[in-house]
């Protein structure tokens, strides 16, 4: 998986307080994905939508995607904002 | 992709406003009051065949547009003096409009829970610290839990003041669709020698509307909403005798010479300055006009036939709580009213994670969070996690209601069989909500 693109969120009122980033992808989010980012926080999976949906939540930032599509999610607290730097060095390990 | 972010902005638009647009758009440009170039080249086309220089509906340019729309939107909502009905650039633009111009500083005001911040956020950040604390508090007239704001605590809060006053009312919840009593609360006010400010930006359209009626003195349209116009379109009304400045000054078209106008009686005012959105006047127009030739009352009726279906439907899916649309029996100007919006919630997931599903796993828009309308959160207990709103328009079917609610039994169903694999819940910073100690109102709740 490589991060193609980061592109910030435009549903600021949505995410009201957060800072959040769409993070376009090379190819579709599957499974072993979503597994692999498990360690980044607590995780939800909702399998049993059309197309299955994850969250991770921590308090400095929610991760949340949906498998099969080749982007996901990241809203990040404005106050700690260089949390986001650890997940993006987390998600360059997954290559 | 289905579309139920009707009370954001419309989609799709009816295809005379979309033709409006582009024949406004594709005619020799002219302002208003500025030149007649318009009508002349318009009938010297016409008189020519050449059917490119001939504006909306096969009738001059944009000058005549421009009154001919003020004339629809007369009709539409109920105002015979159309020669007060402003242009703008949408609901927050004629909320400004008003509150710039109204003589704040010897006014007592105040301001419903339901309304949005197109009107909050004036009246907070200009009306308090100009007129300070004592002269410029504005009071907030509380709702119930559905958005509903009875005559009678219109008629508490008003209870005493010892001057004039004027009464913001937001005309149908952004969040739940609630409807007010405007002719009800109209009576109250005026009792009180107090003015009556209506902001119609959800209901104009979908909702009968009766400004003279029902004793409205100033009125708040947008346009891109149920009069099916274009974003960056509005319009306001301030009845005659209401002591009301421009908040913006410039060109006109009219009497170049004049730099000052009389701030004394009889007022000379002109507020429409500077060159005017003629082609979104015109789909403006044509929107206003698609309503009156449709009938509000048949668009109410096939947008609460809609919302009916799907608050049913919704409430009877285990963990769906339904914000609104209470009544489905209701008519649209009755005691228990709704309009084409409703909001909901699923137990244990966030509103704006609802929203993502459903539009990026089903392709269903809707619209989640506070919907930029904080006090009425408070009120239905939805303030940390907002909601995920529902709203729709004459061009919504049945068929899209049955997939929205297919898509959240599936949703509701999911997180119920994942329960025990919940996220914690106490971990929630996320999305749309401040916390509630971040709320900083400055009105007092009455």
């Amino acid at each position: 998986m490589k991060i193609v693109e980061i592109i910030p969120s435009r549903e600021n009122c949505v995410e009201a307080g957060w800072y959040a980033y769409d993070y376009m992808l090379d190819k579709p989010v599957d499974k072993q994905l979503i597994d692999a980012l498990r360690p980044l926080g607590s995780m939800t999976y909702l399998g049993m939508l059309r197309k299955p949906f994850f969250k991770i939540d921590t308090a400095e930032y929610s991760i949340k995607g949906l498998e099969g599509d080749s982007f996901f999610r990241i809203a990040v607290d404005d106050q700690r904002r260089e949390s986001l730097e650890k997940v993006n060095a987390f998600l360059e390990t997954l290559e | 992709m289905i579309y139920l972010n009707q009370a954001a902005t419309s989609w799709p638009k009816p295809e005379s406003v979309l033709a409006a647009y582009e024949q406004s758009v594709r005619a020799l440009p002219s302002s208003q009051f500025r030149s007649s170039a318009g009508l002349q080249r318009a009938a010297r086309s016409a008189a020519a065949g050449d059917s490119t220089l001939i504006g909306n509906g096969g009738a001059v340019m944009n000058d005549d547009v421009i009154g001919e729309t003020r004339q629809v939107l007369g009709q539409l909502v109920g105002i015979r003096d159309t020669g007060r009905i402003f242009f703008s650039s949408g609901a927050t633009d004629s909320a400004n409009a008003i509150v710039y111009g109204l003589p704040f500083d010897s006014l007592a005001v105040f301001a419903t829970e339901t309304e949005h911040n197109s009107v909050l956020r004036p009246l907070l950040n200009l009306v308090e610290p100009v007129c300070g604390p004592q002269n410029g508090e504005v009071r907030i007239i509380p709702c119930d839990e559905t958005g509903y704001v009875a005559p009678e605590a219109a008629a508490r809060a008003l209870e005493g003041i010892c001057k004039p006053a004027a009464v913001f009312v937001n005309h149908m919840s952004n969040v739940t669709g609630r409807i007010q009593d405007i002719a009800a609360i109209a009576r109250v006010v005026h009792q009180k020698d107090a003015i009556l400010i209506v902001d119609a930006a959800q209901s104009a359209g979908c909702i009968p509307i009766c400004v003279d009626e029902w004793g409205i003195d100033a009125l708040i349209l947008t346009g891109h909403k149920s009069l099916y116009g274009m974003q960056g379109t509005g319009a306001y009304y301030v009845r005659d005798g209401i002591p009301f400045r421009p908040y913006r000054y410039g060109g006109t078209g009219r009497d170049s010479r004049k730099l000052y106008y009389s701030d004394k009686p009889p007022f000379d005012y002109e507020y429409e300055v500077g060159t005017q959105n003629g082609p979104g006047i015109a789909a403006l127009g044509a929107g206003a006009r698609y309503c009156l030739e449709r009938g509000v009352d048949a668009i109410a009726a096939h947008e609460r036939g809609l919302m009916s279906a799907c608050s049913r439907a919704l409430r009877e899916i285990p963990g769906v709580t339904v914000y609104g649309h209470g009544d489905s029996s209701a008519d649209s100007l009755g005691q228990n009213a709704y309009g084409p919006v409703l909001s909901f919630n699923i137990d244990g997931m966030k509103a704006g994670d609802v929203a993502y599903i459903l539009q990026n796993a089903y392709g269903i828009v809707v619209r989640a969070g506070l919907q930029c309308a904080p006090l009425i959160h408070q009120e239905m207990g939805t303030y940390e996690n907002g909601t995920v709103r529902v709203s729709v328009s004459d061009m919504n079917t049945m068929a899209e209601i049955e997939e929205l609610v297919r898509a959240v039994r599936e949703i509701a169903g999911s997180v119920g069989a994942a329960a025990g694999h919940a996220a914690d819940a106490a971990n929630d910073a996320t999305d749309d909500a401040a916390s509630t100690a971040d709320l900083h109102v400055k009105g007092r709740r009455l």
